[in-house]
């Protein structure tokens, strides 16, 4: 009975202490907005009650999870960005899957002559959802804070070397080195400008100590405190995100008054809810689960391609990779892979690219014809090379999967294309976690298949495929074994302007389009679906869905 | 023997269908080329998730292969190592609790110590562990499962061995001046053997589904191989295709089934203990 008492006591206690909390830090939450904007939220009760009154225009997406933070300064992850995108802007922006950035929230921008001073004005009558005005001071706020978060997305600011601010307009960037990327960069989500006044106010710090001295990141976990079209006022981690209209959005707005971000990424749940009507829009689709959505009214099917990307490696080394090291061993395998038949197994989507730079990215050649595949050649070279009767190779292949495509099925069929030239191949299955990962990144490994995702949206980062790259090293292909092509890659890097890229980027793809220890296989398809009422959907590789693009129809 | 084994046919209508099914599988097994249309391994990216017909009964796999025919080679990894996994843990088991058991003192006590840290691992988190440490192909998973096996059989032959030793025919061998081997293989193993078998028998069904489940999580032999494990998780990606998965899956029941029925068929005809009147 004593027992019982006291459990019924506790209880009573935690009860009270929670509804406490709660209370507690709603009304500060309120007090402190209130103070802030007064005239914004009374705008916003108001674009609330009309959105209540049109009523339909709210819109459901389910997508993945992995990911633990909303914070422009940490996000690193996939999905978030697409929240990040709607709710802050950045200074340059992928308005197109297969473009350039462009300018967003600056108005022009210029290079200098050695290309390592950047100097940007910002638009006019930019303004925060928190009614403050969008100036110079903000933009080097929000750099500096990510650069010095020494978060996940830190290196996106590693180029950059201080920012000065001489007018409210004006921002100069001053560069460590030239960076033909450094506008894609601008465009990434830890690149977004944030509300310095609100956010210094809540603990936010861009000084060189923020690392352990911003502490806004609950805060930025809460709510949002960008300039963007929608303003996120609840985020329940691995459960639920809900966005709302900015309702002084200084530019444009699209008619949907309110998005729920629903996280859960199980493919057929999302086919279910999909089909119910329950959510609009179903970013973790799979190739069975678009099969049983095919010819349903009201449902459209999206499949496009990613920037991730799988790849056969032959390591040059001839002490590892054997008779792989070979050029025209390697020419052959090239020449012998059934990239149709590799895009049939990935699921509708997918795409070869033209060599190591993917479909889509600014300055791509497109993609690979799926009738180069050319047996009898592939067996010419393979005699030329010393190998008339073929070899027995190894093929290492690791238990991960490029967006929900096992490696090991690639391995398979790849296996099975070499063994029409005579290659037999034996996959070899290792755990990533248990060694493969380490040879792979040490260069130990002969002859493999892996793929590569995308740091951010630029051309660039595929330069690390170039011999002394980080994956060309990882290929033992060493900047002195083709020193030519080696020198593309500071070349690259140093040009800024489109037409000197999209230059360089040809002859990098031309370079390794038939030579290199590198066979690009597939891009990942991103099946998705979403209901017709939507218009404007559409797949984007930096926010998986741009969400200032889409209306209800 | 004979007619009480006659009798357990007539009597025990789960042990017949066990040894019905399981001899099916073996034969299958044996005559795979045989029996199979196709080549397990033969891809054909023109015929893939087609539904099960006349040309594929079972349907095809993602990359066009004949699902019917892999299923029929995927047998042979089954059966050999649910068969072998017992047989060799039963042998290192055996030898190893009888020694135990009989020295006793200190030997018993250091020996069983150690089987008995391998036996307070989770077994299929052990498996999964040496498997990813050694690389994984049919043989390192066997290796596996037979280090997670035998310390079961240890220390059932050293209970048994235990009471044996105590009897009268132990006694006077040792008076007779029988050498300790002597007495633990003529007098020991012999008389302590019948318990071993039965736990054998069960024990092989068991081993068929933890080798199914080790290559369902990747840790079995190197795809393309047919495994009917592996095969179960290649159509996790194609749930509402449910041949893909299906079918191995079913392959995997009836033959861990079959194994138990005949084990538990078995037991009922060895154990004294447990023996019906028949």
């Amino acid at each position: 009975m004593k027992k019982r008492l006291m459990a019924l006591v506790l209880a009573g206690a935690m009860a009270f202490s929670l509804a406490a909390c709660g209370g507690n830090s709603s009304s500060s939450d309120s007090a402190s907005e209130a103070a802030e904007s007064e005239s914004a939220e009374s705008e916003e009760a108001e674009s609330s009650t009309d959105s209540e009154s049109t009523g339909n225009n709210t819109v459901v997406i389910a997508m993945g999870s992995g990911f633990d933070t909303l914070d422009p300064g940490q996000v690193y992850e996939k999905y978030p960005q697409m929240i990040i995108n709607a709710c802050y802007e950045t200074l340059f922006k992928f308005y197109s899957n297969d473009g350039s950035a462009e300018p967003m929230l600056v108005d022009t921008y210029e290079f200098s002559e050695d290309n390592t001073v950047l100097t940007l004005t910002l638009k006019d009558g930019i303004t925060f959802a928190s009614g403050n005005t969008m100036t110079s001071a903000d933009v080097a706020f929000s750099l500096n804070r990510t650069k010095n978060l020494q978060g996940n997305p830190a290196f996106i600011t590693d180029t950059i070397d201080s920012i000065e601010t001489p007018d409210d307009k004006t921002v100069v960037i001053n560069l460590t080195q030239p960076d033909g990327a450094i506008l894609s960069k601008l465009a990434y989500s830890a690149c977004s400008i944030l509300d310095s006044a609100v956010v210094t106010e809540n603990g936010g710090s861009d000084a060189e100590d923020a690392a352990t001295a911003d502490t806004a990141q609950a805060y930025l976990d809460s709510t949002s405190a960008g300039s963007g079209m929608f303003v996120m006022t609840s985020y329940i981690p691995d459960s639920e995100i809900v966005l709302e209209k900015n309702p002084s959005y200084w530019g444009e707005s699209t008619n949907v008054d309110k998005y729920i971000i629903q996280i859960q990424d199980d493919a057929n749940t999302q086919m279910m809810t999909l089909s119910t009507g329950d959510i609009d829009i179903a970013c973790n689709m799979t190739e069975d689960t678009m099969s049983e959505l095919e010819g349903t009214d009201g449902i459209t099917l999206l499949n496009s391609s990613t920037k991730t990307v799988s790849f056969l490696m032959m390591n040059m080394d001839e002490s590892i990779g054997g008779p792989v090291s070979d050029p025209k061993v390697q020419q052959a395998i090239r020449l012998a892979v059934d990239y149709a038949g590799i895009q049939t197994i990935c699921g509708e989507g997918t795409t070869t690219p033209y060599s190591i730079i993917q479909d889509g990215f600014f300055g791509s050649l497109g993609q690979r014809s799926t009738d180069y595949t050319d047996l009898d050649a592939a067996k010419a070279l393979l005699e030329e090379a010393g190998y008339p009767d073929g070899f027995d190779v190894d093929l290492t292949v690791c238990d991960l999967a490029m967006e929900g495509i096992p490696l090991t099925d690639l391995a398979q069929k790849v296996a099975s294309d070499l063994a029409q030239i005579g290659i037999n191949v034996n996959i070899v299955s290792e755990a990533w976690a248990a060694g493969y990962g380490d040879d792979y990144r040490d260069g130990k490994l002969g002859f493999t298949v892996m793929y590569w995702g995308i740091d951010y949206n630029d051309p660039n980062v595929q330069l690390e495929f170039l011999p002394g790259g980080v994956v060309g090293l990882r290929a033992g292909w060493t900047a002195e074994m083709d020193a030519d092509i080696a020198e593309l890659y500071t070349k690259a890097t140093n040009a800024t302007e489109d037409a000197d890229r999209e230059a360089v980027l040809k002859e990098i793809q031309e370079a390794t389009y038939e030579y290199g220890p590198f066979v690009m296989l597939a891009q990942a398809p991103c099946p998705m679906a979403y209901n017709s009422r939507l218009s404007g959907v559409a797949f984007s590789d930096p926010y998986t869905v741009d969400l200032t693009q889409v209306n209800v129809q | 023997m004979i007619r009480a084994a006659k009798k357990l046919f007539k009597s025990n209508y789960l042990f017949t269908l066990g040894v019905v099914v399981c001899i099916f599988w073996i034969i299958m097994a044996i005559f795979a080329p045989v029996v199979a249309p196709y080549d397990p391994i033969e891809q054909n990216a023109e015929m893939r998730l087609e539904a099960p017909s006349l040309a594929h009964l079972f349907g095809t796999d993602n990359f066009g292969r004949d699902i019917f025919s892999r299923v029929i080679y995927g047998g042979r990894y089954s059966l050999l190592a649910g068969l072998l996994t017992v047989l060799i843990a039963g042998i290192i088991g055996t030898f190893y609790g009888a020694i135990a058991g009989y020295v006793g003192g200190k030997t018993d006590n250091i020996m069983m110590r150690l089987s008995e840290m391998i036996l307070s691992f989770p077994s299929l988190i052990l498996a999964m562990i040496i498997n990813a440490v050694m690389g994984s192909n049919l043989f390192n998973t066997m290796f596996a499962l037979v280090i997670v096996a035998w310390p079961t059989y240890a220390r059932l032959m050293r209970s048994v061995v235990l009471s044996i030793k105590e009897n009268e025919y132990v006694e006077a061998a040792e008076v007779l001046g029988a050498s300790r081997i002597r007495i633990l293989t003529k007098e020991i193993i012999p008389n302590s053997i019948q318990s071993v078998l039965i736990m054998a028998t069960t024990d092989i069904g068991n081993q068929i589904l933890m080798f199914s489940t080790l290559s369902f999580l990747g840790l079995g032999s190197a795809p393309p191989t047919p495994e009917w494990g592996m095969m179960v998780s290649d159509g996790v990606e194609y749930f509402n295709k449910f041949w893909v998965a299906g079918f191995p899956g079913l392959a995997i029941f009836t033959m861990a089934v079959g194994a138990n029925f005949i084990g538990d068929g078995l037991r009922d005809l060895l154990d004294p203990k447990l023996r019906k009147q028949f």
